[in-house]
C-alpha cells in the first residue's frame, strides 16, 4: 500500500459527528501524505476539518463525539512495519501515542494539566513508554527543557502552569511532544495564542528540533504566512476537502484553488495599501476584484488637512494603575501600572492603530479614555472638555458619543435578547428619538448598512456567526450616533476571510458616519492596514507614535522593529523593504 | 501560611465577637426570668433576688454584656478584694492564673468561663464535655463514610459513562437526597437492629458509652455509632456521588486531558492521575458545608438512636430560654466553623495550586 519514503499516508479519509442538528461530515475523503522529516502544512479556516483530522490521526475523535466513517491511516511503525492506525487495538494505539506520534495543542493556558508540576507531566510521557525511574526522567526532562530553550530548567521541573508564560508553557509542551523522539508531531496552531516575537521564537524552535530530531511534522495553522515560515509543503483544506497541496513556495506565488487565491489576497499585507480588502465569496463565484491601491498623494494630502485641525481627543499624562496586593488592614501594597504616564492627540475623522503585545496596557488604555476603568492621573480632553473633571451626569451626557466594539463577539451580546432588542437598549438608556417605534426603525435601517436583514431583528445571538455578531455589535454601536468608536481587538477573534468583512464595513461605515476609531490590535498588518497613524506599546509605555507607512518602513525603536520582524510570511510574500 | 492562618483566626475572632454581641442581645429582649426558672413555680420574692443578684440580673444591660464578653475572654480583668463584684474573682467560677495584680484589681489568663445552666445548675462546659465529642464523632465518621463511598461511587459512573449505570445512580441520588434524616433514622433502626438483629448484631438505640448494669460500668459501644453515622451519611453520600460524576465528566472534556490521552496513558489512569484533582473542588465545597451543619447537631437522628449529642442539648436549651447552655454551645460551634473553614481553605490550596496563598 504504501511507498517506503512516506511516514504517513492519510487515504481517502472520512469523518462525521452527530450533533444535535444531525450528521455533520467534518471531514469529507481526504488523501495526505508525509515523507519522513518532512514539514507538511495544514491550513484552513475554523470548521474546515484541520483539527479533526488530527485527532483522527491520534485516534483521540471518539472523547468529541466524532466517527471515522472510512478510509485508512497508513503508518510506518518502527516495530511493527507499515500499520493502518485505524484498525490497531486501543492498547497499540496507547503505544504509539506520544511515543511515535506526538501532539501539541493550540491553548498553552489550558494544555497542561494545572494541578500538577511542570516537570513530572513531561517526566510522566518517559516513564510510561520508557519505563525508565523517576530520576533518571527526571534528568532526561532537565536536558529537553534545556533543549527547548526554557531558562533555568531547575525552577521550571518545580513549577505549576499558571507560573510560567504562555511562550514558557508552549516549550514545555514541545519538550513533552519531543520526549521519546517520535517520528512524528503533530502540531496544531502552536502559537496562534502567542504574542508576535514569541510565535517567531516558536517557529524557530521547532525548525532547530526538527532538524535535530529528522523528524516530521504536521503544522496546523489558519495563518498561510506562519505556515510558509515553516513548512516545506501544504495543503489547503475548505469544508472537510483539500482543494489544493504543493510546495509552500509555488503556492504562495501562483495559487491555482480560487479559494487559496482568495485566503492570501484577504489578509492585509503589511507593504500594500488597497482600497478595501478582496473577500473570500469574490473568488469562490469567479470574479477576481479589481481592487487598487492607495494613491499615496492623495493620503497625503488628506492627512496634512487632517492634522492641521484642532484635535477631537487630547490626552496628557494619563496614568491608569491596579491594586495588585494589599495589607491585612487594607491599606494598598502593591500596584501595577498598566498605563504609564501616555500623551497624544486624536484627530477628527483618523483612525490611531494601537499595538503592542498581550499584558502591555492598551486595552486599559482605551478603556481609561471612556472611564470604564477609573485613571489616577492625567487629563482627557474630548472636545475642550476634561472628561475626568466633569460629574458623572455631565459624564452620562457624552457617553453617547464614546463607543467601544470588544474582541468576543460571543460574550459581548447578551444570549437571552433579541438582536433588535439589544440594538435598542442603549437608544433607550440614553432616550435617543421619541419612542420605540422611531427606534425600531433605526434599528432597522442600523442592520441593512451593517448587511444583516429586516428579520434578523428577531433573532437570538446564537443563531448568528462569529462575523454576523461582530457586525450587530458594530450597528449597536452605531445606535447612539457616536463619533468616536474604540474597536478593541473587534477582528481578533474572526477567521480570515470573515475578517476582511468586517474591516471593510468598519471602514465603509468610518467614511458613511464620519467617526474617529482608535483601533486596537496584536496584529500588526491589520493595524498598519487601518490606520492613518499608529501607536505602540509596551510595558504601559509609549514606544513610538508615528504614521502607519513611515513607521513600517523605517521604524523608530528598537522594540518596534522587532515587533515588525517577527510579521510572519516575510519569507515568500513580497515585501517592501526590500 | 502562617500569615494566611493568623490573618484568618483574627477574622474568626470578629465573627465571634458578633455572634456573642447578637445572641446576647436577643436573649434581653426574649420574655422569661432565669431566676424563676431556676427555683421553679413556688419561689419566694426573697429567693429570686437572691439569685437576680448573683447572676446580676438586676444590673444595666451593658454592664451584664461587658461581665459576660469578660466571662469569656481567655484574657481577662477581674476585681481580687470585693466579693460582692459581679466581677469578682472566684475560684468556683475560673480557673485563673493572674498575670498582674495590684490595687485590687487583677489581669488573668483562664479558659472561657461558660456559666452555669439555668436548669440542671451543672457547668456549660462539663454538658459540652459530654455532648461535643459525640457530635464531632457522628459527624466525622458519616462525613468520612459519604466521602469515601460517594467518590467512589461518582469515579465509577463517570468511567463507565454507561446509561443504564447512571440512570441508577441518578436514581439512588435523588432517593438518597429527597429521604428524611427521621424517616431513615427509624427505617434503618427497625430494618437493620430489629428484623436483622441477629445478623448485625447492633442495638436500635445507644451512645458512644454504655452503662453496664451487671457492674462493668461505663465502657466504650463503637459499634453504636454505624447505625446513626450511614443514616447521617446517606444524603451527603448521593450528594458526592452526583457532584464527583458529573464534575468528573467536566474535567474529561477539558483541553488537558486531551493532552494526557496524547502522551498515551490510558482512560483509567487518565481518570486517577489527572481528572480526579481537578473535579474534587465542588465536592470538597459541598462536604465541608455538609460537615458544618452535622457540627450543630442532627437532632432527629440523635433523638431516634438516642445518641447523647449537641444537637438534642440545644434543642432542650431552647426550650427553657437556658441562655448560658445555648450561647455556649453556639459560641463552640462557631469555634469550630471558623477552624473548619481555614482547613477547607488550606485543602482547596492543595488541590489546585492557583488559588493558593503566597
Amino acid at each position: 500500500m504504501m511507498t517506503g519514503t512516506n511516514l504517513l499516508h492519510i487515504e481517502n479519509l472520512s469523518v462525521e459527528f452527530t450533533t444535535d442538528e444531525g450528521v455533520v461530515n467534518a471531514v469529507d475523503g481526504i488523501h495526505l501524505k508525509i515523507a519522513k522529516g518532512q514539514t507538511m502544512g495544514l491550513v484552513g479556516e475554523s470548521g474546515s476539518g484541520k483539527s479533526v483530522t488530527a485527532l483522527a490521526v491520534m485516534r483521540l475523535l471518539a472523547e468529541e463525539r466524532g466517527r471515522v466513517t472510512s478510509g485508512s491511516i497508513w503508518f510506518d511503525h518502527p516495530a511493527l512495519g507499515s500499520v493502518d492506525l485505524l484498525q490497531l487495538s486501543e492498547r497499540e494505539m496507547q503505544l504509539v501515542r506520544g511515543n511515535h506520534i506526538s501532539m501539541v495543542f493550540q491553548e498553552p493556558m489550558s494544555s497542561l494539566n494545572p494541578v500538577h508540576r511542570c516537570g513530572p507531566q513531561v517526566a510522566e510521557v518517559l516513564q510510561i513508554h520508557r519505563g525508565v525511574s523517576r530520576s533518571d526522567a527526571k534528568n532526561t526532562v532537565l536536558a529537553l527543557f534545556e533543549e527547548v530553550r526554557l531558562p533555568d530548567p531547575a525552577r521550571v521541573f518545580d513549577a505549576w502552569p499558571h507560573q510560567l508564560s504562555g511562550g514558557q508553557r508552549q516549550r514545555v509542551m514541545i519538550a513533552m511532544a519531543i520526549a521519546c523522539k517520535p517520528l512524528l508531531m503533530i502540531a496544531d496552531e502552536p502559537t496562534t495564542a502567542l504574542d508576535v516575537t514569541v510565535q517567531k521564537e516558536i517557529l524557530n524552535l521547532l525548525k532547530l528540533l526538527q532538524r535535530d530530531h529528522g523528524m516530521a511534522i504536521l503544522f496546523i495553522s489558519h495563518d498561510l504566512g506562519v505556515v510558509s515560515d515553516i513548512a516545506d509543503h501544504a495543503a489547503v483544506m475548505l469544508q472537510g476537502k483539500v482543494v489544493e497541496t504543493g510546495n509552500i513556495g509555488m503556492m504562495l506565488n501562483t495559487p491555482e484553488h480560487p479559494y487559496t487565491k482568495a485566503l492570501i489576497a484577504c489578509r492585509p499585507s503589511p507593504s500594500e495599501r488597497p482600497e478595501k480588502l478582496a473577500v473570500v465569496d469574490d473568488f469562490l463565484y469567479g470574479v477576481t476584484p479589481d481592487i487598487k491601491e492607495v494613491d499615496p498623494i492623495k493620503r497625503l494630502n488628506h492627512h496634512k488637512e487632517m492634522y492641521d485641525g484642532s484635535p477631537i481627543l487630547e490626552v496628557k499624562d494619563l496614568v491608569t494603575s491596579f491594586v495588585t496586593s494589599r495589607s491585612v488592614f487594607g491599606r494598598v501594597k502593591s500596584v501595577h501600572t498598566a498605563v504609564n504616564h501616555i500623551s497624544f492627540n486624536v484627530y477628527q475623522g483618523e483612525t490611531l492603530g494601537l499595538v503592542g503585545e498581550s499584558g502591555c496596557g492598551k486595552t486599559t488604555l482605551g478603556r481609561s479614555l471612556m472611564r470604564l476603568v477609573e485613571p489616577d492621573e492625567g487629563k482627557v480632553i474630548y472636545k475642550g472638555i476634561d472628561l475626568r473633571a466633569i460629574s458623572k451626569q455631565e459624564m452620562r451626557q457624552v457617553r453617547p458619543k464614546f463607543q467601544i466594539i470588544f474582541q468576543d463577539p460571543y460574550a459581548s451580546l447578551t444570549p437571552g435578547m433579541m438582536v433588535g432588542n439589544a440594538i435598542m437598549e442603549p437608544m433607550r438608556v440614553h432616550r435617543i428619538l421619541g419612542g420605540d417605534k422611531q427606534r425600531k426603525a433605526r434599528v432597522l435601517d442600523l442592520l441593512e448598512r451593517v448587511n444583516l436583514e429586516e428579520k434578523h431583528f428577531y433573532r437570538y445571538p446564537h443563531e448568528f456567526s462569529g462575523g454576523q455578531r461582530q457586525r450587530i455589535c458594530i450597528a449597536r454601536a452605531l445606535a447612539l450616533n457616536p463619533e468616536f468608536i474604540i474597536c478593541d481587538e473587534a477582528v481578533s477573534a474572526l477567521d480570515v476571510s470573515v475578517q476582511a468583512q468586517v474591516l471593510n464595513l468598519l471602514n465603509e461605515m468610518k467614511e458613511a458616519f464620519s467617526l474617529t476609531y482608535i483601533f486596537i490590535s496584536h496584529d500588526l498588518s491589520v493595524v498598519k492596514y487601518m490606520s492613518d497613524r499608529v501607536m505602540v506599546m509596551k510595558n504601559g509605555h509609549m514606544v513610538e507614535l508615528s504614521e502607519a507607512d513611515a513607521m513600517y518602513e523605517n521604524p523608530a525603536d528598537d522594540y518596534t522593529r522587532k515587533l515588525l520582524e517577527a510579521i510572519p510570511g516575510a519569507t515568500y510574500l513580497p515585501s517592501s523593504h526590500q | 501560611m502562617i500569615q494566611f492562618i493568623v490573618k484568618r483566626l483574627w477574622y474568626g475572632l470578629w465573627v465571634l465577637f458578633g455572634v456573642v454581641t447578637v445572641i446576647f442581645f436577643l436573649f434581653t429582649v426574649l420574655p422569661g426570668d432565669p431566676a424563676r426558672m431556676m427555683l421553679g413555680q413556688r419561689a419566694d420574692i426573697s429567693s429570686v433576688e437572691a439569685i437576680q443578684q448573683e447572676l446580676g440580673l438586676n444590673r444595666p444591660v451593658a454592664v451584664q454584656y461587658l461581665n459576660y464578653l469578660n466571662d469569656l475572654s481567655p484574657l481577662s480583668v477581674h476585681k481580687t478584694n470585693d466579693q460582692n463584684s459581679l466581677f469578682y474573682l472566684d475560684d468556683t467560677k475560673y480557673s485563673a492564673v493572674v498575670l498582674v495584680a495590684g490595687g485590687g484589681i487583677g489581669m488573668v489568663l483562664k479558659y472561657p468561663y461558660l456559666r452555669r445552666s439555668y436548669q440542671s445548675n451543672r457547668t456549660v462546659a462539663s454538658i459540652l464535655a459530654v455532648a461535643l465529642p459525640n457530635t464531632m464523632l457522628l459527624a466525622s465518621v458519616s462525613i468520612v463514610f459519604a466521602l469515601f463511598m460517594g467518590v467512589l461511587l461518582g469515579v465509577i459512573t463517570a468511567w463507565k459513562n454507561n446509561i443504564v449505570v447512571t440512570r441508577l445512580t441518578l436514581v439512588f441520588s435523588v432517593f438518597g437526597m429527597s429521604l428524611p434524616s427521621f424517616f431513615a433514622a427509624i427505617l434503618f433502626a427497625w430494618l437493620f437492629a430489629f428484623v436483622l438483629a441477629d445478623v448485625t448484631g447492633l442495638n436500635m438505640t445507644g451512645s458512644l458509652y454504655e452503662v453496664d448494669d451487671f457492674g462493668r460500668g461505663e465502657y466504650l459501644a463503637l459499634k453504636n455509632i454505624i447505625l446513626p453515622a450511614i443514616t447521617l451519611g446517606i444524603r451527603p453520600l448521593a450528594v458526592v456521588t452526583e457532584l464527583t460524576r458529573s464534575s468528573l465528566r467536566q474535567v474529561m472534556a477539558l483541553d488537558f486531558i486531551r493532552t494526557a490521552r496524547a502522551k498515551g496513558l490510558s482512560v483509567s489512569r487518565v481518570i486517577t492521575k489527572h481528572a480526579l484533582k481537578n473535579a474534587l473542588n465542588p465536592v470538597v465545597t459541598a462536604v465541608s458545608g455538609w460537615f458544618a451543619s452535622l457540627l450543630a447537631g442532627a437532632v432527629f437522628v440523635e433523638f431516634v438512636f438516642d445518641w447523647k449529642g449537641i444537637g438534642v442539648v440545644i434543642v432542650e436549651a431552647l426550650e427553657y430560654y437556658d441562655f448560658p447552655v445555648i450561647m455556649g454551645a453556639v459560641m463552640t460551634i462557631s469555634v469550630l466553623l471558623v477552624l473548619l473553614n481555614i482547613v477547607v481553605d488550606i485543602i482547596y490550596g492543595y488541590l489546585d495550586p492557583r488559588v493558593r496563598v503566597q
